[in-house]
């Protein structure tokens, strides 16, 4: 399952406008509506907001993948935003996080959710890729550092 | 393979997928037709779960959740061929498990003594890292009997449609 299949240039934000942890998540869902799966935008954020709550999807080394299943959406929904500056999204390592990986699935679509996570979770075990998805100034570019790091 | 080289085992691998649907469709006309006994498998990938609980993905409960979530998905997908079995007067005898996907299906292909397994079609390879990520791929690999793969699966609709 490749993110470049479920990714496009319009929900990718490589400097995110909000600074907080609820106002990110509202702007990552916000990217990922752009691909027209996600019918119910407080359903979807509720999903979301619900699923921090059982534990904060801020990861190590400045990664977040804040996730659910909800059925607001009809399909599996992505975004990706970038914080050059770092925020503070409760990271298990206490650090602030840099990447935002936003997935929105339907409930009745566990093994594909399942798959993009694991996904996730490979291209982001390599720091080497995490910095230069930093680095990059366009969209465009993000699309084709991920393109590459999936072949 | 039994004596005289007939086919008398067929195993579908179920994963959840469209094309495990068009491998069914082919699978029963084939057993229908060579007179062979059907096998339907789904195997929960829980090894990729426990990938996102060691990336800290997952939460426990999470995992358990998702879990049950592959079986759910499983037990249609299942019950569903079964159903298309029964449509051409196949029986399917299926089953449901979890494990390492490629290893469980290598080894129900030797317990089972299956002669033909059928798959739907595989995503296309690109890198290494696809060879070596991808669960169909590895099933397809390590599989101990001939692999079948079906392909062209609105074709396939069409013959299993005018089946009787």
């Amino acid at each position: 399952m490749r993110l470049t299949n479920l990714l496009t240039e319009e929900m990718i934000a490589i400097s995110l406008n909000h600074t907080d942890k609820q106002g990110i998540i509202e702007e990552l869902l916000d990217l990922a509506s752009k691909g027209g799966h996600i019918r119910d935008r407080e359903a979807a954020l509720k999903a979301v907001l619900d699923r921090e709550a059982l534990m904060s999807t801020g990861l190590e080394k400045g990664i977040a993948v804040p996730h659910a299943k909800s059925q607001a959406a009809d399909d599996l929904a992505v975004s990706l935003g970038i914080s050059r500056d770092g925020i503070d999204f409760e990271a298990a390592d206490g650090q602030p996080s840099h990447l935002f990986f936003f997935l929105l699935a339907p409930e009745a679509a566990a093994g594909p959710n399942i798959k993009v996570l694991a996904q996730i979770a490979r291209l982001t075990s390599d720091p080497h890729f995490c910095e230069s998805l930093k680095a990059a100034s366009s969209p465009g570019e993000v699309m084709e550092l991920i393109r590459r790091a999936e072949m | 393979m039994a004596a005289g080289g007939t086919i008398r085992r067929i195993l579908l691998y179920v994963d959840g997928s469209e094309e495990c649907i068009a491998a069914a469709q082919y699978g029963i006309m084939l057993a229908k037709h060579v007179n062979a006994e059907l096998m339907a498998l789904y195997v929960v990938n829980v090894s990729m779960l426990e990938e996102l609980v060691k990336a800290k993905i997952f939460v426990k409960i999470e995992e358990m959740d998702y879990e049950q979530d592959l079986e759910q998905d499983g037990k249609r997908y299942l019950n569903y061929i079964t159903e298309l079995g029964n449509s051409k007067g196949v029986t399917i005898k299926t089953e449901l498990t979890k494990g390492v996907v490629n290893r469980v299906v290598a080894e129900k292909i030797t317990e089972w003594d299956i002669d033909l397994m059928i798959m739907g079609e595989l995503e296309p390879i690109l890198s290494r890292r696809d060879t070596y990520h991808d669960e169909a791929e590895l099933v397809f690999r390590k599989a101990g009997c001939s692999v079948l793969v079906a392909k062209d699966a609105n074709r396939i609709e069409q013959i299993f449609n005018a089946l009787s």
